[in-house]
C-alpha cells in the first residue's frame, strides 16, 4: 500500500488547532506521530510503519463511534499495535540489523544538542538502541510505551491488551535483559 | 562514561521519537476531514430540483428500510417482498450476512488494504476467474478500503470493501450461475442486502447501513 503521491507535501497540518476542525481531526490526528513512533519500533522500518498507521487510520474511521474522547491516544495506539501485530513482522531474527536506527536520521528529536554530544555518549546511545531493538516485540513495545512515550501502567496495559500485572512483569523482564547488555552504562538499581 | 543514567533516561536519550511523515499527515488530514464532513448533519437541499427529488426518493427508501426493520422485528429471516418475487434462498442471504459479519472481526476485513484501485485490482488477478471493476468512490462518499477473497454459498467471491459514514459495505462479486436470483433487496438479521447483476456477474452489497445507502452505493458503483 503506497501513499497517494498527489496529496502533496504542501498541505499545512495544524494538529488540534483549527477551531472549525471536526471531531476526528481534533481527537485522533494529534496522536498520529505517537502511533507512527510505536509502529516504527514494532515493524522496524519506515515503509511498513507508514502503511500500518495508514491502515490504523482507516480502521479508526470505521470504529470511530466507539471512541470516547479522553481515551483517544490509548485507543489509537491500540489500533496501530493490532495492525502491526497482525499484518507485519515484529520480531527481529537474531543478527538482523536494526534499520530503525539508520532510518531515524534527521528525524531524531534529540538531535538539537548534537554539537555538544560527546562521541562517547553517542556510543552509549547506539548501544541502548541496539539493545532495545533486540528485545522480543512484547518486551520492546512495553519499554517504548512506558519509557519513551511516558504511558502510565494502566495505559500500557490498555494498549497492549493485558492486565497491569503482566505489564509489570514484562517491564521487569525487559529491564533484566537490558541490564545484561547495558549494565556498565545504565544504572539499573537492584535489578542488575 | 562516569555517570550512569537510569533506564528511563537512557532510553529517552537514545531512542528517537518519530514524526509522522508529512505525506502521511496530509493523507490522514484528508481522511479526517472526510469523516468529519460526513458526520455533520446533511443539509436539506432545496435549491436544486433534481437534488430534492433524490432527497424525497431517499426518504422513501429510509421509510421502506424502517418498515423492513419493523417487519423483521416480528418476522423471521428474509422479509422483503420487493417489487417482484425473488427465488433467492435463505441460505444465500444468510451466508452473505455471515460472511459480512465475519469480515468485521479484527483482521478479517481485507486481504489487500488500499484505497488505490491500481493496487486492489491487480491483487485479484490469478486469485479468481473474474476481474471485478475496482473503483474508489471516495468522492461519492464511499471510500474504497480494500479487497479480499471469500467463499460464499458455493461461490468464490471477489469482495470489495467500502466505507460509509462509519459503516462498512462489502460488495461480493461472483460469476453468475444458472439459478442466480433476480435482482432485489433483502433484510436479514438487521443487515441490508442489495442484489443486482451485470452480464455474467452477480453482485451483492451487504451492510448494516440503511437500504437507501446501498441504493446510492449501487448507483455510484455502476456509473
Amino acid at each position: 500500500m503506497r501513499l497517494l503521491s498527489d496529496v502533496g507535501e504542501h498541505v499545512e497540518v495544524g494538529h488540534g488547532g483549527s477551531p472549525g476542525a471536526g471531531r476526528f481531526e481534533r481527537v485522533v490526528l494529534p496522536h498520529l506521530s505517537a502511533g507512527f513512533t510505536l509502529a516504527m519500533y514494532l515493524t522496524g522500518n519506515k515503509a511498513d510503519a507508514e502503511d500500518a498507521v495508514q491502515e490504523a487510520i482507516l480502521r479508526a474511521v470505521r470504529y470511530f463511534s466507539t471512541l470516547r474522547d479522553e481515551d483517544a491516544r490509548t485507543w489509537f495506539l491500540t489500533i496501530v499495535r493490532r495492525v502491526c501485530f497482525t499484518a507485519y513482522r515484529t520480531d527481529r531474527p537474531q543478527g538482523t540489523d536494526i534499520m530503525s536506527i539508520d532510518a531515524a536520521g534527521p528525524q531524531l528529536v534529540d538531535d538539537r544538542d548534537q554539537p555538544d554530544v560527546a562521541a562517547e555518549r553517542m556510543q552509549v546511545q547506539q548501544r541502548v538502541r541496539a539493545a532495545v531493538d533486540q528485545l522480543p516485540p512484547l518486551l520492546r513495545e512495553t519499554i517504548v510505551l512506558r519509557e519513551l512515550q511516558s504511558c502510565s501502567y494502566a495505559e500500557v496495559a490498555a494498549v497492549t491488551e493485558v492486565p497491569i500485572g503482566t505489564v509489570m512483569s514484562r517491564l521487569s523482564r525487559a529491564r533484566a535483559r537490558l541490564a545484561v547488555l547495558l549494565n556498565d552504562v545504565v544504572d539499573f538499581g537492584d535489578v542488575a | 562514561m562516569k555517570e550512569r543514567r537510569d533506564l528511563g533516561r537512557a532510553v529517552r536519550e537514545a531512542l528517537p521519537v518519530y514524526e509522522a511523515p508529512s505525506s502521511l499527515n496530509a493523507w490522514a488530514l484528508e481522511e479526517a476531514r472526510k469523516v468529519d464532513l460526513q458526520a455533520l448533519p446533511q443539509p436539506e437541499p432545496h435549491s436544486h430540483a433534481l437534488k430534492s427529488r433524490e432527497w424525497r426518493l431517499s426518504r422513501w427508501s429510509i421509510a421502506a428500510s424502517l418498515a423492513i426493520a419493523v417487519a423483521a422485528g416480528w418476522g423471521a429471516g428474509v422479509l422483503w417482498p420487493g417489487s417482484r418475487t425473488t427465488s433467492v434462498t435463505n441460505a444465500t442471504t444468510s451466508e452473505l450476512v455471515d460472511a459480512h459479519v465475519r469480515s468485521l472481526l479484527p483482521g478479517h476485513l481485507v486481504d489487500v488494504a488500499s484505497s488505490d484501485r491500481h493496487t486492489v485490482k491487480p491483487w485479484f488477478a490469478g486469485k479468481t476467474d473474474i476481474a471485478p471493476t475496482v473503483i474508489d468512490l471516495s468522492d461519492k462518499g464511499f471510500p474504497l478500503l480494500g479487497g479480499r477473497l471469500d467463499y460464499v454459498d458455493g461461490h468464490t467471491a471477489a469482495v470489495l470493501t467500502y466505507g460509509r459514514r462509519g459503516h462498512t459495505i462489502n460488495l461480493f462479486i461472483w460469476r453468475t450461475s444458472a439459478n442466480e436470483p433476480a435482482d432485489g433487496s433483502f433484510a436479514v438479521r438487521g443487515y441490508s442486502l442489495l442484489h443486482w447483476s451485470t452480464p455474467g456477474l452477480g453482485l451483492w452489497a451487504v451492510s448494516d447501513a440503511a437500504m437507501s445507502e446501498l441504493e446510492s452505493f449501487r448507483k455510484a458503483y455502476m456509473q
